[in-house]
């Protein structure tokens, strides 16, 4: 029996926060100054007009309706790992929930961003929020865009109270292990939070009850976003499938981003006690499993494609597999399945290093996937007279770059200023089940137990 | 019944010489890009000649086929618009409001004639050519969708001018650019709720198809030409 | 206000405070019970557990649900413009938005019960120590009729330590 409070989990998970290194202060400044490039480019995009990108006549979509994609689907990680886990009791999700919440709140600000830098006129961006206006115009409900929107609103709205209310008692933690101006600013945040049974216990239903709300709303979000292409009739957008295929992506795209911040801050926090190789390796599984089901979909999608031989489809399915998409395709098919599928197998090679590599992988050939799913489409529509092509201008790039270096800005920021690990559910990881502490008091009662 | 405008085009008629192009243009305010835009895929001719080439050398074939919006009743570009900047009109056509219009393109990406066009830049009309401006038709500017309209301001002007005269509109009266312009004569344009007017007798002969009648959109332009898909394709 | 507690260092100490305390007469809904963790598995962690959050989250669906079916179907009908020649109520894409304000209400309500439930956010009350984020239980009672009774039995549970405080 302890007879002492041990104190070495909230010790280990809180030295990041009250702790500075001066590496962690030039990374800031390295991506906080691509961010800034990033933020230049789309401000010069918005004096010039669009036609400083690649977008074109008749590819009106490009990298920015590919990073929007993109960067929603890594979004779904948080969700699945947190709220599925959490709703079947898995315990091994302890240390690795927030990790997963907090890419999903950044990756869909991220994402969020994307529509406003496609517009042709963003200044009037806010025409999208139903208000009722002096021109008597309200949204178009029927358009997937404003479908978009409500989505992508309310699954951020979710997913950051997802992620802050866990957050309270930690803010609480802080308040009271600090002094000074950590002291004031944790006392604000922490809301007052004292800990009693009540607390915790509407605390838990609130997430529990959350958890349930937002496994559909995760669902229904990513399908929504592959309604901007599957509503046009357009050669092989216009197709069923697309819902479930969208959303699968983004599971397994949310998963290999999961891996890779948690190999980083494992090293760069020195978290290797709670990140454990079991967590990798069980995330792998669910990687691999997500891999065969992607490779299942696109086959679906493919073989039926082609088989219909319908000629407005071929031209766009052919330039995919052996005409001037075909190079980015096949890189696609070998990061996403080919590159994956041995090392998240055969178990010698799933080290925490092979699933980070798998995981680069497949956060490459996701982006190329979203990119090949628009352009080659939008390439052969309508009258061959009219069909076209893409490349990308340095602005994309630059605001493609900004993107990731953002996401990794927010995530450092945030990891400097919240435990990146839950310090109370890992706390609570060390209890013995009810069951078993019911027999503790038993025992102890009957004399058998000092 | 309120009108409801369409076109018939002869393609056995047409001989490709982009006059209609150029009118269009110059009667509503369409921007010349410049070469390195033009060359980046960025030209914007709201009615454009398409041509195809057929056969082997020297039993070469040429065709010609005027591509302009084709006003469809069930237009797919109108339910995705966000704004209600693409709509339908009472008198058939679709119409494009510009003030409403916040760039999003998906409009053109769910066009399947790619006939609408996106100002990609702000357009520019170096002195003295702003002089040509059209003042009836309004000036885009950058990061609006724009596309063929019929030339509404002339049927506009023509309905305020019969109504002012006090008299139905005549049958022909009302031509946008493109037919007024077309040197052999193989546009028509008039109200085919009018069971006699010219469009609506062309719009049921035998010569008779619609572009990409199977993707649904109901397109108001018939095509007319001597050998029907059909006739060509059977026996 | 005073308060007359002791910090623990176990659950099982804290449960036998918890017991000595209702031995010696003082009612369950006298003792205040603080922790850095929820400590379910215990009987003294698993009171006020009954919600009724569940039905209040379904009420917030409802309200969610409405609103989306009004917002859609009324500003569709207060300027009927034709898009594609579909309905000008559209049913089936409405739902969408229906779907999506269903679930924020059933989330906001959640969120609104645990911070009326909850209490927070509001001012840190007096009754706290922060010995508690150093993963000790805190186990007292406010404003006690009789101090002695509510200390002793608070230091019968070896390991245990009192306090004392004028508040």
């Amino acid at each position: 029996m302890k007879r002492t409070a041990d104190n070495s989990i909230t010790d280990d998970l809180l030295r990041p926060v009250l702790q500075t290194s001066k590496a962690f202060f030039v990374a800031v400044a390295i991506l906080a100054a691509i961010v800034a490039s990033g933020f230049s480019a789309w401000a010069y995009q918005i004096y010039y007009g669009i036609g400083v990108t690649g977008d074109n006549w008749p590819v009106f979509w490009g990298f920015h309706e590919t990073n929007f994609v993109f960067w929603i689907g890594i979004s779904h990680a948080g969700t699945l790992i947190s709220a599925i886990l959490r709703i079947v009791n898995a315990t091994w999700r302890r240390p690795v929930t927030r990790c997963a919440e907090v890419i999903t709140a950044f990756a869909l600000m991220i994402g969020a961003m994307f529509p406003l830098v496609h517009l042709g006129r963003p200044w009037l961006a806010w025409w999208l929020i139903p208000y009722p206006s002096e021109r008597l115009l309200w949204p178009n409900y029927r358009s997937p865009l404003v479908w978009d929107f409500f989505a992508i609103n309310t699954y951020l709205l979710s997913s950051l109270l997802f992620l802050g209310l866990p957050a309270i008692p930690d803010f609480a933690l802080i308040r009271d292990r600090t002094t000074g101006w950590r002291n004031s600013l944790y006392g604000k945040l922490s809301l007052g939070w004292q800990g009693t049974p009540k607390q915790w216990h509407r605390l838990e239903s609130a997430m529990h009850l959350m958890s349930l709300a937002i496994i559909p709303i995760a669902i229904s979000v990513h399908t929504i976003v592959s309604f901007d292409f599957s509503m046009a009739v357009v050669p092989m957008w216009h197709s069923t499938i697309f819902g479930p295929y969208f959303v699968v992506g983004a599971i397994f795209s949310g998963i290999a981003a999961l891996n890779i911040v948690m190999a980083i801050i494992r090293k760069a926090l020195h978290l290797e006690k709670y990140l454990q190789p079991i967590h990798f390796q069980n995330l792998g599984k669910l990687m691999l499993a997500m891999s065969l089901l992607w490779g299942y979909f696109v086959f679906n999608e493919r073989l039926v494609t082609w088989y219909g031989n319908t000629p407005h489809e071929m031209a766009a399915l052919w330039s995919t597999q052996m005409g001037r998409y075909s190079p980015l395709f096949w890189t696609m098919v070998f990061c996403n399945f080919i590159l994956p599928f041995p090392l998240l197998t055969i178990r010698k090679l799933r080290s925490i290093r092979a699933i980070v590599i798998a995981s680069c992988g497949v956060v490459i050939g996701m982006w190329l996937e979203r990119f090949l799913i628009i352009v080659p489409s939008l390439s052969y529509k309508g009258t061959p007279y009219s069909w076209g092509s893409y490349m990308p201008r340095w602005p994309e790039i630059a605001i493609l770059s900004a993107s990731f270096a953002a996401m990794a800005l927010l995530y450092l920021l945030f990891s400097k200023f919240i435990p990146i690990i839950s310090i109370w559910e890992m706390k609570v990881g060390e209890h013995p089940s009810i069951k078993v502490a019911a027999k503790v008091q038993e025992a102890e009662a009957a004399g058998e137990l000092i | 019944m309120s009108h409801q405008w369409g076109m018939a085009v002869d393609l056995d008629r047409c001989t490709g010489c982009e006059a209609c192009v150029v009118a269009c243009h110059s009667e509503n305010n369409i921007p010349t890009v410049g070469e390195s835009e033009a060359a980046r895929g960025r030209a914007m001719h709201w009615i454009r000649i398409e041509r195809y080439w057929e056969g082997e050398f020297p039993e070469v074939k040429v065709k010609f086929r005027p591509v302009l919006c084709q006003q469809c009743d069930e237009a797919p570009c109108e339910p995705v618009c966000p704004t209600y900047a693409s709509s339908h009109s009472e008198e058939g056509l679709n119409s494009q409001i510009y003030n409403r219009c916040i760039g999003t393109r998906y409009c053109a990406n769910a066009c399947g004639y790619n006939v609408r066009f996106f100002n990609f830049l702000t357009p520019v009309w170096d002195k003295p050519l702003h002089l040509q401006l059209n003042p009836d038709v309004s000036v885009r500017e950058g990061g609006v969708m724009e596309k063929c309209t019929f030339c509404i301001q002339r049927i506009n002007a023509g309905k305020v001018a019969s109504g002012l005269a006090q008299r139905p509109l005549v049958d022909g009266e009302i031509q946008p650019a493109c037919v007024q312009s077309c040197t052999a004569n193989a546009m028509v344009f008039g109200d085919l709720a009018d069971p006699e007017s010219a469009v609506s007798k062309l719009a049921n002969s035998t010569r008779g198809t619609k572009l990409l009648e199977e993707l649904g959109t109901k397109p108001k332009i018939t095509y007319l030409q001597r050998e029907s898909w059909h006739e060509t394709h059977s026996g | 206000m005073s308060a007359v507690y002791g910090l623990f260092t176990t659950p099982e100490l804290a449960q036998q405070a918890v017991d000595e305390l209702k031995a010696v007469g003082i009612p369950e809904s006298e003792i205040t019970i603080q922790s850095s963790e929820p400590l379910e598995e215990y009987e003294f962690g698993s009171r006020d557990r009954a919600t009724l959050m569940p039905w209040i989250a379904v009420l917030g669906a409802a309200i969610g649900m409405a609103t989306g079916y009004f917002l859609t179907s009324v500003t569709q009908r207060s300027w009927a413009i034709n898009t594609g020649g579909m309905p000008i109520v559209t049913t089936w894409s409405n739902l969408i938005i229906i779907f999506e304000l269903t679930m924020l209400g059933a989330v906001f309500a959640s969120v609104l019960t645990l911070l009326v439930s909850a209490r927070i956010p509001r001012r840190l009350p007096k009754f706290y120590d922060r010995e508690i984020s150093n993963r000790k239980i805190l186990i007292g009672v406010a404003n006690p009729r009789n101090v002695s009774k509510v200390e002793h039995a608070l230091r019968a549970s070896s390991g245990g330590v009192r306090r004392v405080e004028n508040l």
